[in-house]
């Protein structure tokens, strides 16, 4: 598990990379599939999935659709023409800030 | 699969509003979330309450209505400045203060027959006003958070920006 400092400045990139190759998504599932795909490293509290989903939503990255399940609401994300865009610009920017730490921290050298 | 009845959402909604998530759509999302983590986990004669406050328990660090705020925040900050209460305070004493210094400053350095120490009481008496006793408040509001807290509490943030351009957002 990492630390949640390290966490938040990703989330926003995590959430919009996960739309990007999913289409759809809610909540729940969206927590899940960040633990499956990182095996349990990387677990999204609910405490910043949903303020930060509201935000994107807020922002125009990400619209959303509804759908009732019996007397509750299952919101669908999804992301926007811009929130494509800005998919895109967030993962190249994580990229090649994690190339920059990777350089800064000689991190090559020790794994060789 | 355990089968959530319409009594128990009801229950959840008015627990979460209780909580402090007053927006609706956040409370649905929430309560979505919820409904998923029992149905999935929640074995038949489990105790139903139990269970849900151990589940929403790992939603926040010490208050539900922490994701209320979490979220107002984020919404409430796009292009503004955020500042701690302290922050805010050395903020408004150093605009307040600092000509006062800076006139002070001036004084001793110029050329003139009352530079240096020998400053005249009209450029020091306003600027150990303006600058000491600002301090002074910015002490006691450190070392009494709970007396002092009614304009500015103590965990709020203050934004700054455009319409308003002054807002205390709180955690208490």
């Amino acid at each position: 598990m990492y630390s949640t400092e390290l966490l938040k400045g990703t989330l926003k990139t995590i959430i919009l990379k996960l739309l990007a190759d999913n289409k759809k998504m809610y909540g729940y599932e969206i927590t899940q599939k960040v633990k499956e795909l990182t095996m349990d490293r990387i677990q999204i509290t609910e405490g910043a999935l949903y303020p930060t989903l509201h935000a994107l939503e807020a922002d125009g990255f990400v619209t959303t659709e509804t759908e009732f399940i019996g007397k509750r609401i299952r919101k669908y994300y999804s992301l926007s023409p811009t929130g494509k865009t800005k998919a895109r610009e967030k993962v190249k920017e994580l990229a090649s800030f994690i190339e920059t730490m990777i350089s800064l921290l000689d991190i090559k050298q020790k794994l060789a | 699969m355990y089968l959530i009845s319409d009594q128990q959402i009801d229950f959840i909604l008015d627990d979460l509003e209780a909580g402090g998530i007053g927006t609706e759509s956040l409370r649905y999302d929430l309560l979505d979330h919820i409904c998923v983590i029992i149905e999935q986990n929640l074995e038949e004669g489990e105790d139903f309450e139990q269970f849900y406050r151990s589940a929403v328990r790992t939603f926040y660090r010490e208050q539900l209505r922490e994701i209320e705020q979490e979220t107002a925040l984020l919404l409430t900050l796009k292009n503004r400045l955020v500042l701690s209460r302290n922050r805010f305070f050395f903020l408004l004493f150093t605009l307040i203060g600092g000509p006062f210094i800076a006139y002070t400053v001036t004084g001793m350095i110029s050329p003139s027959p009352t530079a240096g120490w020998n400053i005249p009481f009209h450029v020091w008496a306003p600027s150990f006003v303006y600058s000491i006793f600002p301090i002074l408040i910015l002490l006691v509001l450190y070392l009494t958070p709970d007396r002092l807290d009614p304009v500015i509490p103590w965990k709020s943030k203050v934004v700054i920006g455009f319409r308003p351009f002054i807002q205390v957002v709180s955690f208490p």
